[in-house]
């Protein structure tokens, strides 16, 4: 569903990916691990067409070099870092948007709410509510409801635990792990090893710009290169 | 009492003209977060646009001609930021305020060459005739009258679009943070395209009343009309609609004010608007209703 080979990027003349190969197949999660400017927010922009790569190919849900505004139609659900709601529109809006970016005629925005009620109830009571004012757990839960709404196939978070409490982070891993559970392809990129690696597969873990570990989440939450990044 | 009225009216008339300026400024800058500089020139092409509609198909009528101005002005300023304007979306900002100055410039000239004897002040018809009531004894023109109505019906009309229509909350969308919009599958030229299409037709509608008020047509009239929308909008803080037109009625209240009580007080009404554009500079940076962001920390 989503497959980069050898992919580099450059910010001017910084490189920032250099030769990442990441595949994630449908039904998998997949985790990208990293510390702090390992290049994890440059490879979701990169899938998502922010960030056009030097060299080397992104094909996401069959589609190669897709125009950013196209990724979500084909199926992908993105929630960005730092949840970036549109803070001056109401939650429906926001969710509203998330919606029509899919576009799957299968699905009524109506039914798309329904869905996200019983994994959600919190969001359903905000609708009316500027997503501005929202708490920072609220806003994660709406921005992920945002991209869940078209019922995509293919889900990609960056670092969605990013400031939220730990009592948030395990229910939004929970949700997470749900999704999967119910058939979701998803691609996790985060910061948080130890839970992403609990409900992960699979995982890659990304280090200057380049893939230094790719393995099974079993084998890399005992990996010395894990343990290296984050601990030493 | 009767001269209160008359200022009253006069107020409301510059005010209604000024915030159909105004509002497109805004809008343009909450949007592209540029200051399109010649958007007080594009407006103020449309009274050239009427009578050459008028000169073209003289069988139209002045309605039709006036109807065809505000659409043509529309497209204007469509095609202007596709020939121009977008290629500087990624540029310093400074670059596009060139541009824009240097494009405000380049319509005026083709006017004055374009126009039969465009370097000449031509007269402009009153778009409606007569007097409507008497207040106070103060007469109030349909002209005002059509002014103040259009004026309130297209900020209406504007609210829709923005606050109501699926329109709008992609052009919010996109003012607000361009690059999610473009993640939740919203074009943003599209976006960029309507908004210039409804900022520059609305203005047309102001450069139609402006005008059609003071009877004549120049081709340099964008300069001071745009400089007074601008400083509206910047009063009323920029990218802030209500703001525009709180923004346009403080700064007609003061010329109107300036005019009334100084001695030759209308040579003196441009330095007491400009002096207040200052002084909110100064003290308000970003305008009575604008929000200064504060960083988090």
């Amino acid at each position: 569903m989503i497959e980069l080979e050898a992919v580099s990027t450059r910010y001017g003349a910084v490189p920032m990916l250099r030769e990442v190969t990441l595949r994630v197949g449908a039904g998998e999660l997949v985790c990208l691990l990293g510390p702090n400017g390992a290049g994890k927010t440059t490879l979701f922009k990169t899938v998502a067409g922010l960030i056009r790569p030097t060299s080397g190919t992104v094909r996401v849900a069959g589609s190669p070099d897709a125009r950013t505004e196209r990724i979500a139609a084909l199926g992908v659900g993105l929630v960005p870092e730092n949840r970036r709601l549109f803070p001056g529109l109401t939650v429906a809006q926001n969710l509203c948007l998330g919606y029509e970016a899919v576009r799957r005629e299968r699905v009524g925005f109506d039914q798309g709410l329904e869905d996200i009620g019983r994994l959600f109830p919190r969001v359903l009571e905000r609708l009316d509510q500027m997503a501005g004012t929202l708490s920072g757990g609220e806003q994660a839960m709406v921005a992920l409801a945002r991209a869940l709404i078209g019922r995509p196939t293919v889900l990609v978070m960056d670092e969605p635990s990013l400031g939220l409490a730990p009592k948030l982070i395990r229910e939004y891993f929970r949700i997470v792990e749900e999704l999967h559970a119910r058939g979701s392809t998803v691609l996790l990129i985060e910061q948080n090893a130890g839970m992403a690696l609990r409900i992960a597969q699979r995982g890659y873990v990304l280090s200057r710009g380049s893939v230094v570990a790719d393995d099974a989440a079993e084998a890399l939450r005992k990996s010395s290169v894990v343990r290296n990044l984050y601990f030493s | 009492m009767e001269q209160v009225v008359q200022q009253l009216i006069n107020w409301l008339a510059l005010g209604a003209i000024t915030a159909l300026l105004a509002v497109g400024f805004s809008l343009l800058f909450g949007v592209l977060n540029v200051i399109h500089f010649s958007h007080g020139d594009v407006a103020l092409t449309a009274p050239f646009v009427a009578m050459g509609v008028l000169i073209a198909l003289p069988a139209a009528g002045f309605g039709v001609a006036i109807i065809a101005a505000i659409v043509l002005v529309g497209f204007m300023g469509v095609i202007l930021d596709w020939v121009s304007i977008r290629r500087f979306r990624s540029a310093p900002p400074m670059m596009a305020l060139v541009a824009t100055v240097a494009l405000g410039i380049v319509l005026r000239e083709l006017i004055r060459l374009l126009y039969p004897n465009g370097s000449n002040p031509h007269s402009f018809p009153r778009l409606f005739e007569g007097t409507a009531f008497t207040i106070a004894g103060a007469t109030v023109s349909w002209l005002v009258v059509a002014m103040i109505g259009c004026s309130v019906l297209t900020m209406f009309a504007l609210t829709l679009i923005l606050y109501r229509s699926p329109l709008g909350m992609r052009i919010r969308a996109v003012s607000q943070d361009l690059e999610m919009a473009r993640l939740a599958g919203i074009d943003p030229n599209g976006i960029f395209q309507a908004t210039f299409f409804i900022a520059s037709a609305t203005g047309a509608v102001g450069g139609l009343f402006t005008a059609s008020y003071v009877g004549l047509m120049r081709f340099d009239m964008g300069i001071i009309a745009g400089l007074l929308g601008f400083s509206a909008a910047v009063i009323g803080g920029l990218g802030n609609m209500t703001g525009a037109i709180v923004g346009s009625l403080v700064l007609a209240g003061l010329e109107t004010l300036a005019q009334a009580i100084l001695p030759d007080g209308a040579a003196y009404r441009l330095v007491v608007a400009f002096t207040l554009v200052l002084v909110v500079l100064v003290f308000r940076p970003a305008g009575l209703l604008g929000r200064v962001p504060v960083p988090k920390v």
